[in-house]
């Protein structure tokens, strides 16, 4: 086999042209990691969400908590059923409230109860205090703060007809609640005078509990709700992101077939200066399939440089935060971009497959030269 | 002029290169004009004469909290306004709920007024449409997906209503939209609804499209203190704030295009590197023969305008081509109405190819056309 420092020392040779095409698979892959890291952030904010032995009850077939709403009482029949620890009964209303940038989005405003954070232990308050109920006093998310107006800590809000006080930041971390702003259920309901509560988060007692509870609250004809498990729930959403998901790909795609063509033409390139050298390769005894080896792992070397600087290029996107819609609840989901080791190793296999379909052709010329010829020609 | 020959003869003479930067480039090219194109098409939905003069209203906290109906009288009397129709969102669940279609309960014996661009397949249907309590009209798109004939009985299940709506398709609709729509009374809606008389947005068609910031703040002052304050926007805002919840699009395309515009000056740069390398002999004997250093740099960047141009062209004459075969409004079932590459996209990316052209050659071609003639010589062959 021919010694990978020769391929390496030739690529150090034409280190113009090298770090050029570097460049482009470099940002190929760079820009085909990021839209993916955004798609990994997006879904992983719906995997994230939901504790383990929750059940979230909505009306049935109304697919969303945005969507459901039914009458106080059904909240005293699920309370007392057998292996149920606690209830939180909440009202979500959709509010449509500018942005720090100007555009408007839509914001979950929830109204919660006491048992609220203790369903719910991953949320905890980061700034400022909890609220007190019955003065009107909202907690905003990290997120929401950072990107919405009037969410700091002693900002006025306005929701609804009246201003709220902004008491606290919570962080709910990177979970759906992180694009919410949270104020007390007696508030929340008596601003848009709905007496009703959108959901109930019931907490099980252990796993074969919360299947009883599920079975029971999906045949009781009385209640007439859906059941499910607070992480099914908000996993069922994971279809939001799929539009971004074909963009990734379609840019993706179309950008790897031009930097194949880009490695394609180095590679060619390399083959034409290269053509006594290769000759006298042969003279020395190495096989065409050698030389094609040879030129094959340079052009994979190539594009695998290419792709870790890629993969760099893209390190820094990582918990940027951003959000998009949630056509389900219709209402803004904030997420933050995730370049995760295996996304990576994604981009580095992306490049890997850049390299070597570029590389096929120009290496194949390669193995084929005419020794007599070759060593014949004046480069 | 006179060098076009000899230029043209440096552009084929390693005719595979040539072709694959080209290749490379109307990939890319291809890509920038997809994602303006998407662009154009989410923030500028085609204008009309009649989507021009309309608006809509809906209560202030947002579009999931519902109004009042008796607005609707007092939205009729606000001078300026010259009709009115509930425009009431169902998103009921034909069958199952991957079956997603926009589905709205009107005033059925105003909706044509509000929309004269909607088009019925047979005029008797309009009234068919009015009389019939129950009656439906559906998007033709739809009724040949779904396969549904005249008379059809559909039940739509609420999701956050909690009754169904039973229908029956008592004419088709087509054009602007209503191809993927489905429409049914509202009368009927409030019926099953016990009679609550809520709603969630009104379709408002004004005098003149000049009216329509007069009358838009006519609305929302007399329900400014009410219990249900409302918004009122013209028709481009109302669509432009469904685009907004999607996030900065802008900003993502923005910057897809110039990370791609990058690669591109790279892909370019490099073969015009590659070219210019090989012939620095023959650039010495150019300037033998007593060409100046301006005319070799101008015939390289001619040379790599040739490529890039055909590049740019071939990409995005390409897309447009390409587009306009694929039927995108059943593809993205009405969200995205049309997907044309514009003219002055096919401009930009025109634009795009002269910068790019540029921008490749300047670095290598300027060290070429410097260099003296015996430097020149003595490294040919390097």
């Amino acid at each position: 086999m021919i010694p990978i420092k020769y391929n390496l020392r030739s690529l150090v040779v034409r280190r113009v042209g090298t770090m050029m095409t570097i460049g482009g698979v470099a940002l190929t892959v760079g820009i085909f990691v990021s839209i993916l890291a955004m798609v990994n952030g997006l879904e992983n904010t719906y995997i994230q969400s939901g504790e383990p032995l929750n059940l979230i009850l909505l009306r049935k077939g109304s697919q969303a908590e945005t969507n459901s709403y039914y009458d106080r009482s059904i909240k005293g029949i699920v309370e007392t059923m057998n292996g149920v620890q606690a209830v939180s009964g909440e009202i979500v209303i959709i509010m449509n409230h500018p942005r720090v940038t100007g555009e408007s989005a839509n914001l979950i405003v929830r109204g919660i109860s006491d048992q609220t954070f203790a369903l719910r232990p991953k949320i905890k308050i980061v700034e400022g205090r909890m609220l007190r109920t019955g003065l009107r006093e909202v907690l905003a998310s990290r997120s929401v703060s950072n990107r919405f107006k009037d969410s700091r800590v002693g900002d006025s809000i306005h929701i609804g007809r009246t201003d709220w006080k902004v008491v606290g930041i919570f962080d709910a971390s990177g979970t759906s609640y992180d694009s919410e702003i949270w104020g007390d259920y007696g508030d929340v309901a008596q601003e848009f005078d709905r007496p009703i509560y959108s959901s109930l988060l019931v907490r099980c007692a252990d796993e074969s509990s919360l299947k009883e509870v599920q079975q029971k609250v999906v045949d009781d004809r009385r209640l007439q709700m859906d059941a499910p498990r607070e992480m099914e729930y908000f996993e069922s959403q994971i279809g939001t992101a799929a539009p971004m998901k074909v963009l990734g790909y379609l840019v993706g795609i179309i950008m790897a077939i031009g930097s194949c063509f880009a490695v394609m033409n180095t590679m060619y390139a390399a083959t034409a200066y290269r053509t006594r050298e290769i000759a006298t390769l042969r003279v020395l005894g190495f096989r065409r399939r050698n030389i094609l080896l040879s030129f094959m792992l340079e052009s994979l070397l190539l594009a695998l440089i290419g792709g870790a600087v890629g993969c760099l290029i893209a390190l820094p996107m990582n918990g940027m935060s951003t959000g998009t819609a949630n056509f389900i609840t219709f209402s803004e989901i904030v997420f933050q971009f995730r370049v995760t080791p295996r996304l990576m190793l994604t981009g580095l296999i992306f490049s890997a497959v850049m390299g070597t379909l570029g590389g096929l052709l120009p290496a194949r010329l390669a193995a084929r030269i005419p020794i007599v010829r070759a060593l014949r020609t004046e480069v | 002029m006179k060098y076009l020959r000899l230029i043209f003869r440096n552009v084929v003479r390693n005719r595979r290169r040539t072709i694959l930067t080209v290749l490379s480039i109307t990939m890319s090219l291809f890509l920038i004009s997809t994602l303006k194109t998407l662009l154009d098409e989410l923030e500028s939905p085609p204008l009309t004469p009649e989507s021009a003069k309309r608006l809509y209203t809906r209560h202030k906290v947002s579009l999931g909290v519902m109004m009042p109906i008796a607005y609707r009288e007092k939205i009729r009397s606000v001078p300026g306004v010259a009709d009115i129709t509930t425009y009431q969102w169902f998103g009921g669940v034909y069958k199952d709920p991957a079956n997603f279609f926009a589905q709205f309960a009107v005033d059925a014996d105003r909706l044509f007024e509000l929309y004269p661009e909607y088009k019925i397949d047979d005029p008797a249907h309009i009234q068919d449409f009015i009389k019939e309590r129950t009656a439906a009209l559906a998007g033709v798109k739809l009724a040949k997906k779904y396969g549904w004939q005249l008379g059809d009985r559909i039940t739509l299940k609420g999701t956050f209503t909690t009754f169904d709506v039973e229908t029956t398709i008592r004419g088709f609709v087509d054009g602007a939209g209503a191809e993927n729509t489905y429409f049914f009374h509202y009368d009927y809606f409030n019926e099953l609804g016990n009679n609550a008389g809520q709603i969630g947005t009104f379709s408002i068609k004004a005098k003149s499209a000049d009216d329509i910031p007069a009358v838009a703040d006519a609305i929302d002052s007399i329900f400014a203190n009410s219990t249900a304050p409302t918004k009122t926007e013209s028709e481009k805002a109302f669509f432009l704030s469904f685009v907004s919840m999607y996030g900065n699009v802008r900003l993502l395309v923005t910057s897809i295009s110039t990370v791609v515009l990058f690669t591109i000056i790279l892909v370019a740069a490099n073969t015009m590197a590659m070219s210019i390398r090989e012939r620095t002999g023959e650039i010495a004997i150019l300037k033998t023969l007593g060409f100046t250093p301006g005319q070799v740099l101008g015939m390289t960047i001619a040379e790599s305008l040739i490529i890039a141009l055909a590049g740019g062209l071939l990409g995005s004459v390409g897309a447009r081509l390409a587009y306009s075969r694929i039927d995108f409004n059943e593809l993205s079932q009405g969200f995205v109405a049309q997907f044309v590459v514009r003219w002055e996209t096919i401009m930009m990316a025109v634009g795009i190819s002269i910068v790019v052209a540029f921008a490749s050659t300047l670095l290598p071609a300027w060290g070429a056309s410097r260099l003296s003639i015996a430097e020149a010589i003595r490294r040919r062959g390097e």
